[in-house]
């Protein structure tokens, strides 16, 4: 029998969109081109070469290794670039995301990847073009609602606040504004204009995010809906009271 | 020290909608809370919207933030330097209460929370006795923006009382 992961326990909404979530099997929403995602991320020029801190694998003569012969290098260590961050703050008021659920997203599916999980952020650090590759996957897909997460690489502030009237969460930098009902972002993500408008697409109806989001909230789903879940924790929390308990 | 600000018999308020106002709506609702007879004095607190980012790569740019807007209160020029996320008010009798209750649902298109309690200081505080000295008017006791700078003038005398 072939082994399937089951990722996470429950029947709610929230359960499933977690599962969703930690396979990567979550449903491409938008479309964003990589110059536009290079500009937002606002680490190098579009169209410029990535700047590498080493020269590429292959021409450095590595030595002989089993775990270099048994792992095959990222693409971008492959070809040397340098260590770079994306960093994503999800809104408390149902955004589709959650730290945890991003950082269990980048880990179970992307290499090379080092996710580091904050109550408010979450930042991947990676090699430039592997971070790219997961910026794009998690905000061209149902991972990311343009009005309730966002990319905040300084001043991440916002997440735990009230929206605002036009349904943005709060930026005290202002990166993105809501133009018509689409959402655009003018800055890149630590508050620097940038030359051009990036459309982030129409953010998500209310409804719409109370649907697709991971976080149980008693006006949604809440936590102690989901019995499966609540076992599951409770067996966790039992095997490790027991597992710390040692009498001599 | 200064005496006591309050009228003991005064109510104090808190308007707190679910969403941050937008500078024009809290401009309406000040306006329309600044006309009643009755309202001693409020003031607007929320998150704080920086006139430039404060660290970070970009420290020193202009932010230029929708909600940071000069509003005209009852004729006077209000800087805001927050996103307006709630009211506290001290009034002087319940009948006042319920007129700013009924503005709101007026104004409001969302709900908001709206309770009594003590909000602003009634005594003056160290803070208080440093940025103003010891005879310092009652009525800006408790009143100071904790973040804000004196020379920012932070406080609006509305209706200033003829000479």
């Amino acid at each position: 029998m072939v082994y399937k992961p089951q990722f996470y326990p429950g029947a709610t909404s929230v359960a499933e969109n977690r599962r969703k979530h930690m396979s990567g099997n979550v449903e491409k929403l938008r479309d964003i081109s990589d110059d536009d995602l290079t500009l937002i991320l606002g680490h190098r020029a579009p169209g410029s070469d990535y700047p590498s801190t080493h020269p590429p694998l292959a021409e450095m003569g590595e030595p002989d290794c089993s775990v270099r012969q048994l792992v095959e290098a990222t693409p971008g260590a492959k070809a040397g670039d340098r260590v770079r961050y994306v960093q994503f703050v999800d809104s408390m008021y149902n955004a589709p995301a959650t730290p945890y659920f991003r950082s269990y997203a980048a880990a179970i599916n992307f290499r090379g990847v080092d996710p580091g999980t904050l109550s408010g952020r979450q930042v991947v650090e990676a090699r430039e073009r592997d971070m790219e590759q997961l910026a794009k996957f998690q905000i061209e897909t149902e991972m990311t609602d343009p009005a309730l997460a966002s990319l905040r690489g300084a001043t991440v502030h916002g997440h735990s606040l009230r929206l605002p009237e036009d349904g943005l969460m709060f930026d005290m930098l202002d990166r993105c504004r809501k133009e018509g009902n689409i959402v655009i972002m003018h800055k890149d993500q630590v508050g620097r204009p940038i030359d051009k408008k990036v459309n982030l697409g129409k953010p998500m109806s209310e409804e719409e995010a109370a649907k697709r989001t991971t976080i149980y909230r008693v006006d949604n789903v809440a936590f102690r809906d989901d019995k499966e879940v609540i076992e599951w924790v409770h067996r966790v929390f039992d095997q490790r009271t027991i597992y710390g308990f040692k009498p001599e | 020290m200064s005496d006591a600000s309050t009228n003991a018999d005064y109510l104090q308020l808190e308007i707190f909608p679910s969403r941050l106002l937008s500078p024009s709506r809290a401009e309406t609702l000040l306006n329309e809370i600044a006309l009643l007879e009755g309202v001693v004095r409020f003031f607007v607190h929320g998150p704080r919207v920086p006139q430039t980012v404060p660290y970070g790569p970009a420290t020193g740019e202009t932010v230029d933030h929708p909600a940071n807007k000069v509003i005209m209160v009852a004729g006077q020029e209000v800087d805001l330097e927050v996103s307006v996320g709630g009211i506290r008010l001290e009034v002087t009798d319940a009948d006042v209460k319920e007129d700013i209750r009924e503005i709101c649902d007026r104004l409001l298109p969302f709900s908001y929370e709206f309770r009594e309690g003590l909000f602003i200081p009634t005594k003056q505080t160290v803070t208080d006795y440093a940025k103003r000295g010891s005879d310092a008017d009652p009525m800006l006791i408790g009143m100071a923006d904790p973040k804000g700078k004196l020379r920012n003038k932070p406080i609006c005398i509305l209706n200033k009382k003829s000479e």
